[in-house]
């Protein structure tokens, strides 16, 4: 088949513009007077000529054409034709106001050019181990349209389509995508430019693809195709696959007897009401500590009870039963290791702070008695 | 004009500034003292803060005012059992920030943060950084363990900003050694990075393929390290001064300092050699105004068997890291040692016996750390192509509402950067703010996680309840620090977060101290 190029030449921005949208009919259809003659069907690729001398080409393919008339004689030498120009896709045109922004003003927003960057393209695979950023455009602009490009298209596509893959991918497949995807876009590559928007963008990006693997990942833990660590997923070695011939139906799966006790919490026990009631300042969160802390005092316990009451007093600094109930914790400890003394003083403390913790009065009054002796009894006062 | 970057390996003992030179060649920077390490030894004394070697003479006349393993204390709550229990046992005096953090207490009413203390320390590679190029230095990447937490980081970073460093950076410690090491030019391999600094032991498992490392699992014991072998060693000698001497000098702050020192000494002579000579002319005053000498020869079983309660601990954060990371032994196919307490042979020992595997011999395992900061800094300069670093967060993230339990918003070990939103409705009729607390950790139970901080969104339009929602998104980003941004979802604004309360130091705390040291230079 014949091919023809035919130049367009345009000497300003505005006559791009009139070419781009007044001369082209449903914006692709260009209909000229050539001097050749043409058949339905021929290739032609129109180069267009910009002011900046780029030539951009744009593939088209002749829909119609017709001997030119003059004086009612045709003219051999020329031919009317409408081109269907099936080039000039979204992104020439994007292309083509790209350029046009850069020559006109360099500091125009470039955000409303990269408007007209989507490109629905799937995103290529990347076989090659190689890291990145060789495919990235070297030019600022460029770059900053790309990513914005990219970042778009994936916020809204589903995670699977973040990461290029099928629904139902394995995760070798999942994580060398990903890879793929963190190779291209990872902020490092783009550190060493300097440019904030461009860190960010890729950051942005990468967030991204990192939430989409999250996620995909999970979800395969969970139907139990996976086994992770750290960063990593891989296909388990084995013991997570069901068996047909086992019946592996979850609600009918009984557990071996014992095998999860180990795993389980050790029952806590109710919260016990103090005896006095507790000051205004003690909400039910605050109760919901107190009752571990007990709990945990009862088992004796007495160094995690304090971590737990310590953490309760940063939420409720003003709950006096849990502060009198922290020097409790901190006596028990002390009596557990024999410090009478030390015991003596944080049980008075716990005393000073909340004068009705009956905790405190009964250890002192226990201390004062038995001495270290019999601290197992001191324990059950917190039961 | 940016100016000089440097890899700092900010240790516990010790810390180390590297460079990469223009030929691409690792250098150690020194310090005036002619050391690649600069102790990291903070002495407040009556003419200021002095840093580094010459800080050892506090050790002596002042140990109350000479801070060392200010890295440990960083970022922790004062509640923490561990601090309770260095609290014990170090010279100095720590004391409770109003929001709960670890302070040291220098005189009365006198405090410095750990964050102020690491600023000074800081500062002084950035001169030593700066004496070497002569040009000013203002960016680095710093190095931390992997398992610091969200607050430990943000206190890493406050104490850059503090000295005049913007942090380019925070670079886990096994990452780092495995850069350092080369890992990146040589084969893909799995590696275990076991740390063993002065104040912290570290196992990680990091995984290399085709320049992308990650790491897989990381474990530790953030209370073992030299200091505590020194520790063991004093508590030991003082038994012995008591049993052979009669007399205790347990309460003899500057007895207990002359001890650690020819302790340390004897340590590092016992790694080459199967005895040492302990010497102190003058250890204390007798009451009869003589100095007592006490001469001891120390012998390497005698040191092992002391430390082996120590050693013992060595284990389990290695096999935890295997299960953590579901790999049998035989998949670590390299285990790296760094770390100068690494140099002890039992350690070498001990840990060949648990991976089954002969370490590589590391030349210079105190430096290899700051070698890998400083390949970082290259990295991201753009001079070292090919290699990407993958992290993943340490710890679980929790949201909270007042009363309620925690739902998770960022699941444990989620790969870094990420961002999660969770959505808060309005409670009542023309509420205007709306708080929420957040925690590290995994459990539903407020009280077993670590409390982040608690915030407020303010300014909310009145509407009746319910109608109002925020959404908040909680970002980590790439040094694993927290960034949380809200809108408000009816009209689509940026609505503004107070914290309420918040572990660390305070943006206008760091900016006064940030003026503060820079004006005492």
């Amino acid at each position: 088949m014949a091919s023809r190029t035919l130049q367009v030449r345009c000497s300003s921005w505005e006559q791009v513009d009139i070419f781009t949208t007044r001369k082209l009919r449903k914006g692709k259809l260009l209909s000229m007077k050539v001097p050749f003659s043409a058949k339905t069907g021929m290739q032609v690729t129109i180069g267009l000529e910009l002011p900046n001398e780029v030539v951009v080409a744009i593939e088209g393919v002749v829909q119609k054409s017709a001997p030119v008339e003059v004086d009612g004689k045709v003219d051999k030498s020329r031919t009317w034709i409408e081109i269907e120009l099936t080039g000039f896709t979204d992104e020439v045109k994007a292309r083509l106001k790209r350029l046009q922004r850069d020559a006109e003003d360099p500091e125009t927003d470039p955000n409303i050019a990269a408007a007209h960057l989507v490109t629905p393209a799937p995103p290529v695979r990347r076989s090659q181990s190689q890291i990145g950023g060789d495919d990235l455009p070297a030019d600022e602009r460029e770059l900053f349209q790309h990513l914005t490009a990219e970042l778009r298209r994936l916020r809204q596509a589903a995670v699977h389509d973040v990461l290029g893959v099928p629904p139902n991918a394995g995760p070798e497949l999942v994580r060398a995508s990903w890879k793929d995807l963190i190779r291209r876009n990872h902020p490092d590559l783009v550190a060493r430019r300097n440019a904030p928007a461009i860190t960010h963008l890729a950051e942005e990006l990468t967030i991204l693809a990192n939430r989409a693997y999250d996620r995909m990942r999970t979800s395969l833990v969970a139907e139990g195709r996976a086994a992770t660590a750290g960063p990593t997923v891989a296909s388990p070695a084995g013991w997570l696959v069901a068996f047909e011939d086992i019946k592996s139906d979850p609600a009918n799966a009984t557990p071996p007897k014992g095998s999860l006790r180990r795993f389980e919490r050790p029952p806590t026990p109710q919260p016990v009401p103090p005896p006095p009631p507790p000051s205004a300042a003690s909400g039910q969160g605050s109760e919901a500590y107190e009752g571990r802390a007990r709990a945990m005092l009862a088992l004796g316990d007495a160094n995690a009870a304090r971590e737990v009451l310590a953490a309760a007093l940063v939420v409720y600094p003003r709950s006096k039963p849990l502060r009198s109930l922290y020097y409790v914790a901190t006596a028990l400890a002390a009596v557990l290791d024999g410090e009478l003394m030390l015991a003596t003083a944080q049980l008075e403390t716990a005393l000073a702070h909340h004068e009705q913790c009956s905790e405190a009065s009964k250890m002192l009054e226990h201390i004062r008695r038995h001495g270290t002796a019999e601290a197992d009894a001191m324990r059950r006062l917190f039961r | 004009m940016k100016g000089r970057a440097v890899g700092i390996d900010l240790g516990t003992t010790n810390s180390v500034v590297a460079v990469i030179d223009r030929d691409g060649a690792p250098r150690i920077l020194t310090t005036e003292e002619g050391s690649t390490m600069l102790p990291s030894l903070v002495w407040f004394s009556p003419q200021g803060p002095i840093v580094g070697e010459a800080a050892r003479e506090g050790l002596e006349h002042s140990p109350d005012l000479t801070i060392f393993g200010a890295k440990r204390l960083l970022g922790r709550r004062f509640d923490h059992p561990e601090v309770r229990k260095l609290a014990r046992v170090l010279p100095y005096e720590l004391t409770e920030a109003p929001n709960g953090d670890t302070w040291i207490q220098l005189a009365a009413g006198r405090a410095v943060s750990p964050e102020e203390v690491s600023a000074l320390i800081l500062r002084e590679l950035k001169r030593t950084a700066e004496r070497f190029f002569r040009e000013p230095v203002t960016r680095a990447v710093i190095t931390v363990p992997a398992w610091y937490d969200a607050a430990q980081r943000q206190a890493t970073k406050d104490a850059a900003q503090i000295a005049g460093l913007q942090v380019m950076r925070l670079l886990s410690e096994p990452t780092a050694a495995a850069l350092g090491h080369g890992a990146h030019r040589g084969a893909d391999r799995r590696y275990l990075v076991c740390d063993l600094g002065g104040g912290t032991f570290d196992v990680a498992l990091v995984d290399v393929d085709a320049g992308v490392f990650e790491v897989l699992a990381t474990t530790g014991d953030p209370f073992l390290g030299g200091d505590d072998v020194d520790r063991v060693l004093v508590e030991n000698l003082v038994r012995d001064v008591r049993q052979s001497r009669g007399i205790d000098v347990s309460t003899d702050a500057s007895a207990i300092e002359k001890l650690r020192l020819a302790a340390q000494l004897a340590k590092h002579e016992l790694s080459d050699h199967a005895t040492a000579k302990l010497q102190i002319p003058d250890l204390a005053q007798l009451p009869s105004g003589k100095h007592l000498e006490y001469v001891r020869m120390l012998r390497r079983d005698e040191l092992e068997l002391w430390t082996s309660p120590l050693v013992k601990r060595l284990e389990p954060p290695v096999k935890e890291s295997l299960l953590r990371s579901s790999r049998q032994r035989d998949a670590i196919e390299e285990v790296l040692l760094v770390g100068g307490s690494t140099r002890m042979p039992v350690v070498r020992k001990e840990l060949a016996r648990m991976t089954g595997r002969e370490p590589s011999v590391i030349a210079n395992p105190e430096e290899v750390v700051a070698v890998g900061a400083a390949l970082e800094v290259a990295r991201l300069d753009g001079t070292i192509e090919g290699v990407l670093l993958i992290d993943v967060a340490a710890r679980g993230l929790m949201m909270s509402r007042q009363g309620q339990d925690c739902e998770p918003v960022i699941a444990q070990s989620s790969v870094i950067p990420t961002r999660e939103h969770k959505l808060l409705p309005t409670r009542h009729d023309d509420q205007v703010r709306v708080e929420f607390d957040l925690w590290e950790g995994e459990s539903a139970d407020p009280s077993a996680n670590r409390h982040l901080g608690r915030y407020a969104v303010v300014d909310l339009p009145e509407a009746p309840g319910g109608d109002v929602l925020v959404l908040v998104e909680v970002t980590i980003d790439t040094d694993g620090v927290l960034r949380l941004g809200a809108s408000e979802l009816v009209s689509g604004d940026r609505v503004m977060i107070e914290q309420v309360y918040h572990a660390g130091l305070s943006r206008t705390d760091v900016a006064r101290l940030v003026k503060q040291l820079a004006e005492s230079q």
